[in-house]
């Protein structure tokens, strides 16, 4: 059964009476931080991404990004430039929200032409977190003149203990995403472990299809 | 009279020799990846001996170095270019070793 990913993440965020928000990884670490990313996500993306922060407003950056799709031989690597900025957090007694949007552009290999095309992507964020659940809504766009495609992502998560400054944490994640342009029909649901500590972040798991879904991240 | 001489120099030793805490209660310290920019931004600061953080009591405390201070200004910039807000600020006497201690034991 497919839903609709706007009735999934609306339903979803009514259940739990909060705003659409989660506290995924963040584009912009702290001011005068490098963030590294490197995201396998179950075949269908791969990226690698590495921003600095001048600010904690803004980071400004690149990555590499391989679509890879499910249904087709169709195939996009993109190489982009990108800026990220923070509009707004709150920042509360005991928990933490945010807004990011981001934009950019580089050049897209359309693997099943053999064409290299100018692209742009944009996309944006929003968060809420303590220090026992988060939510998160995040959208990531790319367009070119073969091609457009979205991908979003919800990940909601709790936590069995609250962490502090010098334990690890750890979180247990469900994540649902949905891609358009004939990459994967239908949404992809996977189930993750979160860990980090200090400035390393581990995140593994599965799809429903038994593919693995993993991100690492570093900020310096 | 010689150990009331004495007793003075003691104490004025005592109250130019020592290091202060500088301890802020501050509002968003919920993640630890997220809150190491806060630490970074604080050990730059050349009268830093130590920081400590503890999101269990939204605390960031600094030890400085003897006869050493930072400003509440300067302070509260460095919490808020690293995208936090700070509640409050209090210098104690308190060691990072009991400040360390109280956030193990849950207090």
């Amino acid at each position: 059964m497919n839903l609709s990913f706007g009735r999934l993440a609306l339903s979803t965020a009514l259940a739990l009476g909060i705003a659409c928000g989660t506290a995924a990884a963040k584009p912009i670490a702290f001011a005068d931080g490098t963030t590294v990313m490197a995201e396998y996500g179950a075949g269908t993306m791969t990226e690698l991404q590495a921003f600095y922060a001048p600010t904690f407003r803004y980071s400004l950056g690149g990555g590499h990004l391989s679509l890879n799709s499910a249904e087709t031989d169709n195939t996009r690597d993109i190489t982009y430039l990108r800026l990220n900025y923070l509009p707004k957090r709150w920042n509360l007694e005991s928990a933490q929200a945010n807004v990011f949007v981001w934009g950019g552009a580089g050049r897209a290999h359309v693997g099943e032409t053999g064409d290299n095309l100018f692209t742009w992507n944009a996309g944006g964020q929003v968060d809420y977190e303590t220090r026992r659940v988060y939510a998160s809504l995040r959208t990531d766009y790319y367009d070119a003149s073969a091609f457009s495609h979205r991908i979003d992502t919800l990940q909601l998560g709790i936590a069995p203990y609250a962490h502090d400054y010098e334990t690890l944490a750890v979180w247990f994640v469900v994540q649902a995403r949905e891609y358009t342009g004939g990459l994967y029909d239908g949404t992809e649901w996977a189930a993750l472990v979160r860990l980090f500590k200090h400035n390393a972040w581990l995140e593994a798991g599965a799809t429903r299809d038994g593919k693995l879904q993993a991100m690492l991240m570093f900020n310096f | 009279m010689k150990i009331k001489h004495l007793l003075f120099a003691l104490t004025l030793l005592c109250a130019n020799g020592h290091a202060a805490t500088i301890e802020m209660t501050v509002n968003g310290l919920v993640c630890g990846f997220c809150a190491q920019g806060i630490e970074k931004t604080l050990r730059k600061n050349p009268a830093t001996a130590d920081v400590f953080v503890s999101l269990e009591n939204r605390l960031v405390a600094i030890l400085t170095k003897d006869g050493a201070d930072i400003a509440d200004a300067e302070l509260r910039k460095a919490l808020t270019d690293a995208g936090y807000d700070v509640k409050a600020i209090e210098r104690t006497q308190h060691s990072m070793s009991e400040l360390r201690s109280r956030a193990k034991a849950g207090k």
